[in-house]
Order: C-alpha cells, then structure tokens, then sequence
C-alpha cells in the first residue's frame, strides 16, 4: 500500500489551470522527486497536500485518511509536514526555538498547566535536547542560538527542514530545499536527505537542481502547465521526449528565475 | 408614509451620504496607494471644519477661508506622511497601525488645544431658502455638498483613467513592486495619496461645516462612518467608496424614519462589524484569499 | 515587522526581566505600604496597578500574538460594570460579582475573537474599535443596570467572607497583590510554551500552521485570556475606586492601553509593566512629587492625551522595540536593533 495517494487533483485560480487531473503514488521509505519547469504547478500541489489550499477536485488521500479539507496544523498532527518556497521562519526567534516550536506539538497540557510551571522544566529540558537532535541532523546546530533573521541564506532552508523534522511526521514535503545553495551546501543536503530517508522518513521533494534530483530520488514526476507528463526512475525520465521538450520549451523563453 | 415624507428622508440620507462618499474616498484612495488604513483619515475632515472656522473668524472671506481651511489640511496630512510614515514604510501593518493612531490622537488632541472646546458653525455657502422639489425641501447646502462630491467623482475618474499619475496610482495599488520595475515614483503616488486624502477629508468637513456644528472631536465619529461606507462599498476601489459612502447614508437615514433615531450612529458600527465578519471585500470587491 | 527583540534566547533575557519584576513587586507590595504614603498616592497607584493588570494581558495579545486590540477598555467596563451591578444592586458576594466579571469579559473576548480570526492588522483593529464603540453607547444607553452617562456610583469595598477592605491601604494591597499574580502567571506563561506558540504566530503566521500550531485556537485563546485579565481589572476597579462612568470605558482608554504596550514594547512583559506604571503615573505625577507646581500639574493632564500619542508615534517611528529593547540594549549584549 502507498503512503500517499494522489488522485486526479486539479485547481483552478480563475482561468488559469494550476493543477489538472494529477495523479501519483508515493511509497514508503522512498524519496520522491516533483519537477517542472516554472509555473508547472509544483508549489500548488504542496498547497493542495498540506491542506494550505482547497483542490476543486479529486483526492489525497495519506495512510488510507482522507487528507482533503483538513487543516494544515491538523496534517502536520497526521504525520505529514512540509517546508516553503519562501521559507516560513520566525524571524525574531533563534534556531533553536524556531525548532523548538515543532517538537511543542507533542506537548501535553494547556496555557494553565505551563503557567503554574508544573512539572514544566524537565519536559522543556528534554524538548530541548531533542530539538538540537534536529538540527544536528541536518548539519546546522552551530546555529542554535543564533536569531532566525541573522542566519544566512544556505542554513535558513535546512533549519525549516530542522523544524518539519521535529514535528516527527512520516512525509516529509520539502518546496525548493536546494534554491540558491551552493555546491558543498547542495552535497551536504544530499546527505542530511539519505539519512532522513534512513530514519524512516518518506520524502517528496520539489526541485529545480537535475542534478541533486537524479542523484537522490527514487522515482520522479514530471509535471508541465499542471498535468503530470511522465513518471519513472529518474534514468527513464531524462530520456523521456515529452521531458525533454517541456524542458527545452521553457528555455527557449526567458529565464527569470 | 407619504412619498414627499420618505423622499425627504431620502434627501436626508443622500446629503450624508455624500460626505460619507468623500470621507471614504480617502481611506480608500491611502488604502490604494499603500495597504494601510489611515486612522488619521477622520481628524483631516475635522481639520477641514475647524481650520475654515478659524480662517472665517480671523477675517478671511468664506471662500478664501473655506480654501485656506483645506489647503492647510493638506499641508498637515503631507507633513503626516512624509515625518510619521515614511520612515516606517516598510515596516508591518502593526506599526503603522499603530503610528497613524498616535497621530490622530495627536491631530485631535492640538486642535483642542489650538481651537478650544467649543463648536462652532461657518455661515451657509450661498444663503437662502431651501429648494422645494415636489413637496421635498432641499437646503442650498446640501447642493453644495453635493455638487463639491460630484466634482471630487468626476475629478477622480479623470484622473484615474486619463492621465499618466492616475495610471501610477493604480499600479501602485496592484503591486508596489511591480510599479517601481516599471519605473514609478513610488514614494510620490504615496505622498499625493495622502495630500488627496487629506483635501477630500478637509472638503467634506468644510461642506458639511454650515450645516452641522464642527469641533475638534467630530473627527472620530465621522472617520469610523466614513471607513464603514469604505469597507460597504469595497476597500480600494474609488466607486465602490461613493457607492458605499451613498448607502451607508440611506442606510441611516432610513433607520431613523422607520425604526428611531436613538440608533442612527450605531448603524454604521453594525454596518461595520458585519462587513467585516460577513463579507470583508464589500459589496463591489472581489474575495482575496492568502497566498503562500 | 520590527517591534519583537531580535538575538538571544528568551530565557536569558528573561531571566533579567525576572528580576526586574520582582523588584517591583517588592516595591510595591512591601516598601511602599511601609513609607506610610497618603491617600491620594494610594489611589493613583490603585488606578496604576489596575493599569498593569490589563497590560499585562494586552502585551500578551499585542507584543507576542501580534494582534491588535483597540477594544479592551471596554472589556474593562464589562468587567467592572458586571461587579457593581452584582455586587452592589443584586447583592452577590463580591468573590462571585468578580468571577462573574471576569467570565462575562471572557465571554466578550471570545464573541468578537471568533469572527475576528480572519482579519488580519487595521482590519482586526477596526473590527475591535467597532466593538468598543457599541459597548460604550450600551453602557450609556442601559441607564437601568448601568446609571449611564452619570454613572454607577456607591459600589460597595471588596469584603472576603465577612471581612471588609475598606481602608485606603487595604485596598491598595488588594490591588496589588492581584496585579502581582496577574504578571507572575502572565510571565510564566511566555517562558514556555504558549509564550513560544504566541512567538511563532506572530513571526509566520503560515509556518506556525505549517508546525503544528493550531493558530485559530491560539488566537482566540490568547484573546480571551487577554479579555479576561482586563474584566478582572474593570471589577477591581469599581470596587476600589466606588464610582465608574461609561467615559473610563471608551476608544480614548483603549488607545491609552495600546500605547502603553508599544511603549513598553514586544516580546517582552517587563517592559510593558514598567511602561504601565510610568504613563499611568504621569497625569498624577503630583503624587509622587507633591512639590510640583499646580500650573505643571494642569500642564501634565491637559497634554496627557497629546504626550501619550507623541510618544506612542515617536516610539513606533525610533524604536519600535520600545523599552523593552532599550532595556537590552543596556544590559550590554550584542542587539542588532533595526533602523
């Protein structure tokens, strides 16, 4: 059985098509990798997954559940968690806290309890311990103490990833995670994303980078002008002809990315 | 209820209505240009009755005073815009939420001090008895309040679809950015934004000045009226201001002649609090979801 | 935005907050009382201490949620309106006059929370300033429960089972002693979690949904909460003070209450306090310095309102921090404060 099942979603915002009739498989302990040239839909379908939007039809449907219609903190309580585009960081916050935030949704007790400060420290202490965990894992706990404003570009995306994780779902969504990373931080990525395949966590991935994502996915899916055109492992992919001419397509157009 | 009786408070609800229309052109117009709602927007049509009052006495001919009034008006909201808010342009909705608060309480708090407690009346325009349209009395000011919003509609609409400023307003309004690629002074579309502001708020305080008595603390009432006929219509749009500031009059009015008068002022708050709750865009406005 | 303290972790710069506020507790609850101070500073410093108590609960909302409120005087007139009535007409208990002011006040909060939820900024401060507008014309208007525009006078002292606290410093201590409970939970609450939650929404109101955080529920939590605190103030107010009239309740009180969490500024409860206390003092800055001349005096409250929005604009403009940034910057760690 697939942990994630996709079943001809589409969107539409007024008359343009963001997603139509896509429909896909994502296996457990597998990394999944969503391309396509600009435009091709990829962040709306994260949207449409994570609850962040409403598809005007057709089904996702996680661990056998129902996913559509639920609201995002509730996805995230599900098992399924996902980093953006523009990552969404708190700012004012270190990384640690940044974490910190997605470890507290396993926190048991109310505004009450956590005022009277009752058996609060030792559960902070741990919550503590295991947010640096994560962000060990994905190579950036020098930052721990450091504002969220103040890190620079390359960490900022890994410690969303940091935070996703620490939310200890089983499908990790991860939006662009390589944008404007270079080659060592790209490698060092690669890594952080095998062992978190290796922890049990199924990853689908959207990305622009060919290479990170014929290195490190599974299978792919290929979407253009929000239809799913191909399918595969990521060596049938880069010989498909459809690929080819959707890529080569939008070079010939101006690059604006 | 006779026709005549129920035109009259038709009449009734069409004069406010009109200063809503002007009041809410200008939270729209700042809205347009720079996302934020201009608390402040209620003190420039106290400022418009009160500084042509102070004109007026001092000497001045009504006109003169009535255009001294406004033109003053103007200077204090370009002031306003350029030492409160621009150094803060960037900054979130909060801040400048809360800087155009200080700023009207500053704004209401120095005309008292300026112009003392007392309300005080400017003589009518051009005085005379009322009109008498089919059994329907119209006072000679309420023509002016009328003709003045008329002008003001006919000027905005030029302006917006003809000239060159007008089109850099609406770009503006759509995407800051995207109007600076594009090569628009920003900055100025923000400043003139809020100079007209401060004109139509001064306008209709200087309009409705004969009729109703004007202090300096009417500019809180009128600015909430104002941003409920703004927010009816759909916050952005400059027809839907005039169309929003016209019901919300008829609204009015039409509650004092069919229920009573007690509830006249808390009908824009209802109106408000439902617009808000119910439908945010407005009667004219298009739903405006968040983008990720 | 640039209000919330940027750099190190919270629970340093808690820690000397902490102590901040203890000190003034100590202050106000042991030095005080023994200095022997006269009524009349007594009462200013009730009125002040009541001010802390609704701060407290709007910086929660304003300086870590992020919301705006322009509507919590009138939760403080609910809440003081519901004692006096309970008390002092129907003749409950006071313990129960003020539960029931603070579960009405509650009630308020959640009932303009729930539609609320949706707007975000000026929209959300105009939807609140909507709200203070009609509760100030039904406080006016409900002339039988209310007295209207002439008030609600002769509201009975607090009385705890038979025992009456009807001395000036009593009532003082009574204040007091609750305001120091109010910022001590109110404090503890931002060391964790919630304060974390809070923190989180107000930064990236997509990644706390995206981490988990039911931010619907938190807001209209943290609105209640904040609601709540202000109905406790309004009820001890009425019962300290004896007299209350719709004019304490109105949009010029809630913009008081604004300025003086921006002023005191985000991320922070210590700082609020502080700023609590100095601007409630200085209309009656003739308690403290009885040698102040009568015409600086009359200066003072007749510019109050002027002072209060010159310095909320100048701090929103030069240090949107507020005090609480200032507070950090001195204590000498490394502050990037944004320009």
């Amino acid at each position: 059985m697939s942990l994630l099942s996709v079943r001809d979603l589409t969107k539409r915002f007024g008359g343009v098509t963001a997603v139509e009739g896509v429909s896909f498989d994502v296996h457990e302990g597998t990394i999944k990798a969503v391309i396509g040239p600009n435009g091709a839909g990829k962040s709306t379908l994260f949207n449409l997954l994570t609850g962040f939007d409403r598809p005007d039809a057709g089904s996702v449907t996680f661990k056998g559940m129902d996913l559509l219609g639920v609201r995002p903190c509730r996805v995230v309580k599900r098992g399924v968690a996902r980093t953006f585009q523009n990552t969404q960081l708190f700012e004012e916050m270190t990384a640690l806290e940044n974490v910190l935030v997605g470890t507290d949704g396993s926190f048991r007790g109310g505004f009450i309890r956590s005022a009277m400060r009752i058996g609060t420290r030792a559960e902070e202490r741990s919550a503590r311990s295991r947010a640096l965990h994560f962000l060990r894992r994905v190579g950036v706990e020098e930052w721990a103490d450091t504002a969220a404003t103040d890190i620079p570009h390359g960490v900022r995306r890994s410690l969303e990833i940091a935070r996703a994780l620490a939310t200890e779902p089983e499908l990790l969504l991860l939006d662009e995670p390589a944008a404007g990373l270079n080659a060592s931080e790209t490698h060092l990525l690669r890594d952080a994303l095998y062992r978190i395949r290796d922890e049990g966590v199924t990853i689908v991935i959207v990305e622009h980078d060919v290479g990170l994502v014929m290195d490190v996915s599974e299978e792919i899916v290929v979407l253009d002008r929000g239809c799913k055109i191909a399918e595969g492992p990521p060596l049938l992919i880069q010989k498909d002809a459809r690929v080819i001419e959707a890529y080569l397509g939008e070079e010939g157009a101006a690059d604006d990315n | 209820m006779e026709l005549a009786e129920l035109l009259q408070y038709v009449v009734a609800g069409l004069k406010s209505g009109a200063v809503y229309a002007l009041v809410a052109l200008g939270f729209t117009i700042v809205y347009g240009s720079t996302g934020i709602i201009n608390f402040a927007q209620g003190e420039f049509f106290m400022l418009g009755g009160v500084l042509s009052v102070w004109y007026y006495n001092a000497g001045l001919a009504l006109p003169l005073a009535g255009l001294c009034g406004v033109l003053t008006t103007v200077v204090v909201g370009l002031l306003f815009e350029r030492i409160a808010l621009r150094p803060r342009r960037s900054a979130g909705a909060l801040v400048l939420v809360v800087i155009t608060i200080g700023a009207s309480m500053v704004m209401k708090s120095l005309a008292r001090h300026l112009f003392g407690p007392d309300e005080a009346m400017l003589p009518v325009f051009t005085p005379g008895p009322s009109l008498d349209i089919g059994g329907v009395a119209i006072e000679r000011q309420t023509l002016w309040v009328w003709a003045i919003t008329i002008v003001v509609v006919i000027f905005l609409t030029w302006l917006y679809k003809r000239t060159r400023f007008g089109r850099a307003m609406r770009a503006c309004s759509i995407s800051h950015d995207a109007a600076r690629l594009m090569g628009i002074d920003t900055a100025r579309v923000v400043m003139v934004s809020f100079g007209m502001a401060a004109a139509l708020g001064a306008l209709a305080g200087l309009a409705v000045a004969p009729l109703t008595q004007t202090a300096w603390d009417v500019g809180g009432p009128m600015g909430l009226k104002g941003f409920a006929a703004a927010i009816l219509g759909g916050l952005g749009n400059p027809l839907a201001a005039v169309v929003g500031g016209l019901v919300l009059g008829l609204l009015e009015s039409l509650s004092v002649a069919f229920l009573s008068s007690t509830y006249k002022d808390a009908i824009s708050l209802l109106v408000l609090l439902i617009v808000l709750f119910v439908r945010p865009q407005g009667l004219l406005g298009r739903a405006r979801r968040e983008k990720v | 935005m640039k209000m919330l303290r940027r750099g190190k972790s919270l629970s340093r710069a808690g820690k000397s907050g902490a102590l901040v506020l203890a000190l003034l507790g100590v202050v106000m609850l042991i030095v005080v009382p023994l200095a022997g101070p006269e009524r009349y500073l007594l009462k200013v410093l009730d009125f002040v201490g009541i001010a802390v108590i609704v701060t407290a609960g709007l910086a929660l909302l304003f300086g870590y949620a992020g919301q705006v409120s322009l509507g919590h005087a009138g939760f403080v007139g609910i809440g003081a309106y519901t004692s006096a009535y309970l008390v002092s007409t129907v003749g409950v208990p006071w313990l129960v006059g003020v539960a029931a002011a603070v579960l009405l006040s509650t009630l308020g909060g959640l009932i303009l929370a729930l539609p609320s939820l949706r707007l975000k900024g000026h929209y959300l401060a105009m939807a609140t300033l909507g709200f203070n507008e009609i509760i100030y014309v039904m406080f006016r208007e409900a002339r039988g429960i209310t007295g209207g525009h002439d008030g609600f006078g002769g509201i009975p002292y607090p009385s705890i089972g038979g025992f009456t606290i009807d001395t000036p410093l009593g009532v003082y201590l009574l204040v007091w002693a609750v305001a120091a409970l109010v910022v001590f939970f109110v404090w503890s609450l931002v060391q964790g979690r919630p304060g974390r939650a809070m923190r989180a929404l107000h930064g990236s109101e997509i990644g706390a949904e995206a981490s988990g955080i039911d931010t619907v529920k938190l807001k209209v939590r943290v609105f209640a909460l904040s609601a709540a605190l202000a109905g406790l103030a309004g009820a001890l107010y009425a019962h300290a003070i004896g007299f209350i009239s719709p004019s304490s309740f109105g949009l010029d009180q809630s913009i008081i209450y604004l300025a003086i969490v921006v002023v005191g500024g985000g991320g922070s409860i210590v700082g609020p306090v502080v700023a609590a206390i100095l601007l409630s003092l200085l209309p009656y800055a003739d308690a403290l310095l009885p040698n102040l001349s009568q015409s600086t005096v009359t200066l003072l409250q007749a510019w109050e309102t002027d002072i209060y929005g010159l310095t909320m604009i100048v701090v929103a403009i030069l240090a949107p921090g507020g005090l609480a940034s200032l507070m950090r910057r001195r204590k000498g760690r490394e502050e990037t404060v944004s320009a």
